[in-house]
């Protein structure tokens, strides 16, 4: 197999890694407003419900359509 | 999913909204987004969350002189106070923003009634929680909900705005809202 072809894989199959709801706070706290994402994957009716505050909303089934919404250079914390 | 599509950091939230400890908003998405068309010019944005940060602190005049309860009158008193400062640090950011020769004129903007922090109607909200607020620590959270709904509201405004400039003036606002809040849960300490 290529090197190509194992970067590729590598980077399909990379691990996403969580914080918690401490780690998150302080992770946004440090950062200005504009400079990271706040990604709310779920139904809008869990949003309405409740959800952070300026977190934007795009369901998990319409995130393909979507990506051009989102800004691949910031940082993105999903939820 | 978007690790592999050139989303170089993502995170995720660990227990989702569930294990959420901080702040949270409510409503749809479009929730007072009418309150915006979208093309605002920096100035004109100003002037909207001038006008906000303005109706909030004449809200909380007319609950300091309509409440009976002597620490609860001097708390609505000290948040009407706060609102100064706030009012302060929006006439400072014009001047970062305004073109020389520019003369942004506040309150300018036409909402129609008069709109709280967070999108919410004066008379509405006034008669809809005026009950409720008997007690310090009421106020206090009443005060955070707004300060929240208005962080989010900000957040938004921006994300519907065409003008990158626009964008970055609302960044900036919200920021302002992220250290409002913290100063009132500094307060909510102090008190409780």
């Amino acid at each position: 197999m290529g090197a190509k072809k194992i970067m590729l894989l590598k980077r399909l199959f990379r691990r996403v890694r969580s914080m918690d709801s401490k780690k998150a706070m302080a992770f946004m706290n440090k950062l200005t407003e504009g400079t990271f994402t706040l990604l709310d994957v779920r139904q809008p009716r869990e949003y309405e419900k409740a959800h952070i505050p300026g977190a934007q909303l795009i369901p998990l089934s319409e995130l393909a359509d979507s990506l051009n919404e989102l800004d691949p250079t910031k940082p993105i914390i999903a939820y | 999913m978007l690790s592999g599509l050139g989303f170089e950091e993502i995170y995720n939230l660990k227990g989702g909204i569930k294990a959420w400890q901080g702040l949270e908003a409510a409503g749809p998405k479009e929730l007072n987004l009418d309150i915006v068309r979208g093309d605002e010019t920096p100035d004109e944005i100003v002037a909207l969350a001038y006008d906000m940060e303005d109706s909030l602190q004449t809200y909380y005049k007319e609950m300091h002189h309509r409440t009976k309860d002597q620490e609860v009158r001097e708390l609505f008193y000290k948040l009407a106070s706060i609102e100064d400062k706030h009012k302060r640090t929006i006439l400072e950011l014009i001047a970062t923003i305004e073109a020389p020769g520019g003369s942004t004129k506040i309150s300018q903007a036409d909402t129609g009634t008069m709109v709280l922090e967070g999108g919410f109607d004066m008379a509405e909200f006034m008669e809809q929680n005026e009950p409720t607020l008997k007690t310090v620590p009421n106020v206090i959270e009443l005060a955070m909900m707004l300060e929240t709904q208005a962080l989010d509201l900000y957040l938004r405004f921006a994300a519907k705005s065409t003008n990158a400039e626009t964008k970055d003036v609302l960044f900036k606002i919200a920021q302002e809202e992220k250290g409002h809040l913290a100063g009132l849960g500094r307060l909510m300490e102090e008190k409780i």
